[in-house]
């Protein structure tokens, strides 16, 4: 490298002593996270350009550089990547990464890595070179010793891993969290935003950013570091990995082995896992020809909510987020509606009453009847399927002679039961024949033995569209 | 084996006097129709076990009867036989030999109907209709599994009238699947459990629903070595999970998809979101089929996580489907289950999907 503009191993951000892989990557960094216009969120180039974009713009003044370390917030010095970077913080900063990379040799570099997302590290710098185990390296913890920090300096460096659910990324990290001394060497991206956040931290701190660049630098291209939602996942990484315990018996063998192909064990990725809420509400995937997007597929067929939006950073949850569609109708058990009509479209009262369903939004429409019970236990409810329990023994008059078989005993011919009118052995219980239900003569039906009241004229079962009320909350069954 | 004496009792099948007009929607694929359909609606189709030559399916049905058809290489459907219970019939299953149908029904009560003698018996009882009914067959017992609505799953050895085992379960029992060794069970207010089947059967875990809505149906995958991995797990709300039981990531290997649902890319009509009535998983290329209330089955592939097919509407919800043992062919019911209005004719149909088709259906991301 004879660009004395470069830093001698990697570009990094003077603002915020992050690593990158790339100077693309940094300017884009810089860009979205020191650059940007907290109003309008409009990206500028320079710091320089921020002031006088929000003085004319916004009519406001800004005093500091957005997401600076202390020091560092000079807003009136030009600095475009690594260009304009202060001589004086240049040499400084090779001098820690020179002490920073003896220190990690020193020290044991084994299990620090990230786990595989371990970016090929060219970096001249010893360290860091393989990938952190990503295991809370109890060794380093001395050094830091700053509880607090790990939560923060995971963050800067989850968000690479944490998008595009890249598992590689996110290993590391969650260990990290716990209070990983900063000073491993090799500590994956949590480390690195410690260095920069923290500056008392230094002693060993400034070293280890270098380390870290490696592992920050998602795949270039990806709009990586700039995404503060990686922050608030970090602290629910550790969560997800130590979630995979699968200390469960031996009983499904099988099942444990299904993630094979993840380098590591806590290929933690993205957002938060733990919450089983959340592990559900994955991409709705399935995607029809369109939507291929990235690895995420997303855009399940005929969701026109998720179809639109999801931009794979935030794809996680398309599912669940769309408020319409699903989510809508989803509140599930809630929602009054004393029955009344229901597929047709009432405007989803509210009142909570349980054992009733929101069955219907102003996007959605659950084509399901209020109450909250299964679909057999409503038709069960029928007077035309109670009839029959009393019965049980006599061969119960919709048995026909024709059926050859009948109730328990199987008294009858057993034998080929197959008689051309088998087609229709129901037929005289039920006098009309499935059209028009009407004469159900509910007569009192003594309902499946259980108690619930049932009964209640029910009249025109449900193909007459549940007008009655009816319904008979009354029990299950 | 040839079960019972053979009968020409063909009836027509029920086809559907159809307002439409060009499309038969009732039968809007052209798939082979099954011959003397139950009277009432069908709630559950098993296909006969590998272990029996040829392809028998089993039907049960609101109509309190359980039918039994041959289905042919030619795709035609020979009616064999039938067994009544007094009450709707919820759930069928076969043993593992195919020498006997166990069927649930809501008159509380389990059978054991044996093919060859065509004869029933009761072989299970509980306080509330029996919802759910499977075969376990391991290495040191065989029973059967019911789960009602009484909350209670229990374990009969067919030879006593008491229960080996009973298990309390904390809401009704909804559907349930079993691959031995697991079985998972979906109950109510979105219960959702996970049993063990060695040695004897036990709780293995409660899991938190990956679903927001009533649970509707469940069915177990295996993974490559042909052990029981995950379930797929569908609700009334148009959303299937698949779901793993010990996952490297669960935030990543464990998602949901919509489906059944109206077409809502027009967003100024509200979309109509149907329930997902059965999931069934092919047994050679573990792609799924779901079928649901909107009249419509489709197939899916959960690991490249995409849809393979769907089929033309159906003129009525499709309650119930199954494939047979070797893949090639897949029979869903239509019927009357409660949306639709119109209660015309219950009739079974059977697609032929050969194998090589599916492998095509498989390779084509529809």
């Amino acid at each position: 490298m004879g660009r004395k503009k470069k830093k001698q191993m990697k570009p990094w951000c003077w603002y915020c002593n992050r690593d990158f892989d790339d100077e693309k990557i940094l300017i884009q960094h810089q860009k979205a996270k020191h650059f940007k216009c907290h109003i309008c969120h409009k990206k500028l180039y320079t710091g320089p350009g921020l002031a006088i974009h929000c003085m004319q713009v916004h009519k406001e003044t800004i005093d500091g550089v957005p997401n600076a370390i202390p020091g560092r917030v000079d807003i009136e010095l030009e600095i475009y990547g690594m260009e304009g970077i202060p001589e004086k913080d240049m040499q400084e900063r090779r001098r820690t990464l020179e002490q920073k990379s003896q220190e990690s040799q020193k020290k044991k570099q084994n299990n620090q890595e990230d786990s595989d997302e371990e970016d090929d590290d060219d970096e001249a710098g010893p360290s860091f070179q393989h990938p952190a185990a990503a295991q809370p390296q109890a060794a380093y913890t001395a050094p830091m010793g700053q509880p607090g920090m790990p939560p923060v300096a995971g963050a800067p460096g989850m968000p690479p891993g944490g998008y595009q659910g890249m598992p590689p990324m996110m290993p590391g990290v969650p260990p990290m969290m716990h209070g990983m001394p900063p000073a491993m060497p090799g500590m994956p991206p949590g480390m690195m935003p410690m260095g920069g956040m923290m500056p008392p931290m230094m002693p060993g701190m400034p070293g280890m950013p270098p380390g870290m660049p490696p592992h920050m630098a998602p795949r270039p291209g990806m709009p990586p570091m700039a995404q503060p939602p990686a922050a608030g996942a970090m602290p629910s990484r550790p969560a997800a990995p130590a979630a995979q315990p699968a200390v469960t018996k031996p009983l499904f063998p099988s099942a444990a082995q299904m993630g094979s192909d993840t380098p590591s064990s806590s290929a933690a990725v993205s957002s938060p896992p733990a919450d089983p809420q959340s592990a559900s509400s994955q991409p709705p995937y399935f995607n029809t020809p369109q939507a291929q997007q990235s690895a995420s597929g997303t855009a399940a067929s005929s969701s026109h909510s998720t179809a639109a939006s999801t931009d794979p950073p935030k794809a996680t949850f398309p599912a669940y987020t769309q408020p319409s569609a699903s989510s809508s109708s989803s509140s599930s058990s809630s929602s009054s509606n004393p029955s009344s009509s229901t597929v047709a479209k009432p405007p989803a009262t509210v009142t909570s009453k349980p054992a009733t369903l929101t069955t219907s939004s102003a996007t959605s429409k659950l084509i399901h009847p209020d109450e909250d019970i299964s679909l057999e236990e409503r038709k069960a409810q029928l007077p035309r399927y109670q009839r029959l329990i009393p019965r049980a023994g006599q061969a119960h008059p919709a048995a026909p002679p024709v059926a050859a078989v009948g109730g328990m005993m199987p008294p009858q011919q057993g034998m080929p039961p197959q008689q051309p009118g088998m087609r229709h052995p129901m037929h005289g219980q039920y006098g009309a024949p499935p059209q028009g239900m009407p004469s159900y003569m509910p007569g009192g039906m003594p309902p499946y033995g259980q108690g619930p009241p049932m009964v209640p004229p029910y009249q025109g079962g449900p193909p007459m569209g549940m007008r009655p009320p009816v319904m008979s909350p009354a029990g299950r069954y | 084996m040839s079960l019972f004496g053979t009968s020409a009792g063909f009836g027509t099948g029920g086809t559907g006097v159809f307002g439409s007009t060009t499309t038969d929607s009732h039968n809007p694929m052209k798939d082979v129709e099954v011959t003397s359909p139950p009277d009432d609606s069908i709630s559950c189709l098993a296909f006969s076990p590998p272990t029996m030559p040829g392809n028998f399916l089993i039907g049960g049905s609101w109509a309190n009867d359980v039918r039994c058809w041959e289905v042919q290489d030619n795709g035609q459907t020979v009616p064999k036989a039938q067994q009544m219970h007094t009450g709707p019939v919820l759930d069928v299953c076969w043993s593992d030999d195919g020498s006997k149908v166990f069927t649930a029904s809501c008159d509380k009560t389990a059978k054991m109907w044996d093919l060859n003698s065509n004869q029933a018996m009761q072989i299970a009882q509980h306080d509330g209709p029996i919802k759910s009914i499977h075969w376990i067959k391991a290495p040191n017992y065989s029973c059967i599994m019911t789960g009602s609505w009484d909350k209670t799953l229990k374990f009969w050895d067919t030879r006593s009238p008491n229960p080996m085992m009973s298990l309390q379960m904390p809401e009704r029992c909804y559907c349930a699947d079993v691959v031995y060794p697991m079985a998972v069970v979906a109950t109510a207010e979105r219960g959702l459990i996970v049993y063990q089947l060695e040695n004897q059967p036990s709780e293995f875990r409660r899991i938190d629903s990956p679903l927001k809505h009533q649970h509707r149906c469940v069915a177990i995958f295996k993974d490559k070595q042909n052990k029981p991995t995950g379930f797929a797990l569908g609700s009334i709300e148009g959303r299937v999970a698949i779901h793993y039981i010990n996952p490297p990531n669960p935030a990543k290997d464990n998602f949901t998809f919509k489906c059944h649902r109206s077409n809502g890319t027009n967003t100024a009509t509200p979309q109509d979101i149907y329930a997902v009535n059965a999931i069934s998983f092919h047994p050679v290329h573990g792609t799924l089929a779901t079928v649901g209330s909107d009249g419509r089955f489709s197939f899916w592939d959960k690991d490249a996580r995409t849809k393979l097919k769907t089929s033309e509407q159906l003129d009525q919800p499709i309650t119930a489907c199954c494939f047979n043992n070797n893949g090639n062919i897949f029979a869903y019911a239509s019927s009357y289950d409660w949306s639709k209005v119109r209660v015309r004719l219950y009739s079974l149909l059977c697609a032929e999907r050969d194998k090589n088709t599916l492998s095509e259906i498989n390779k084509t991301t529809s």
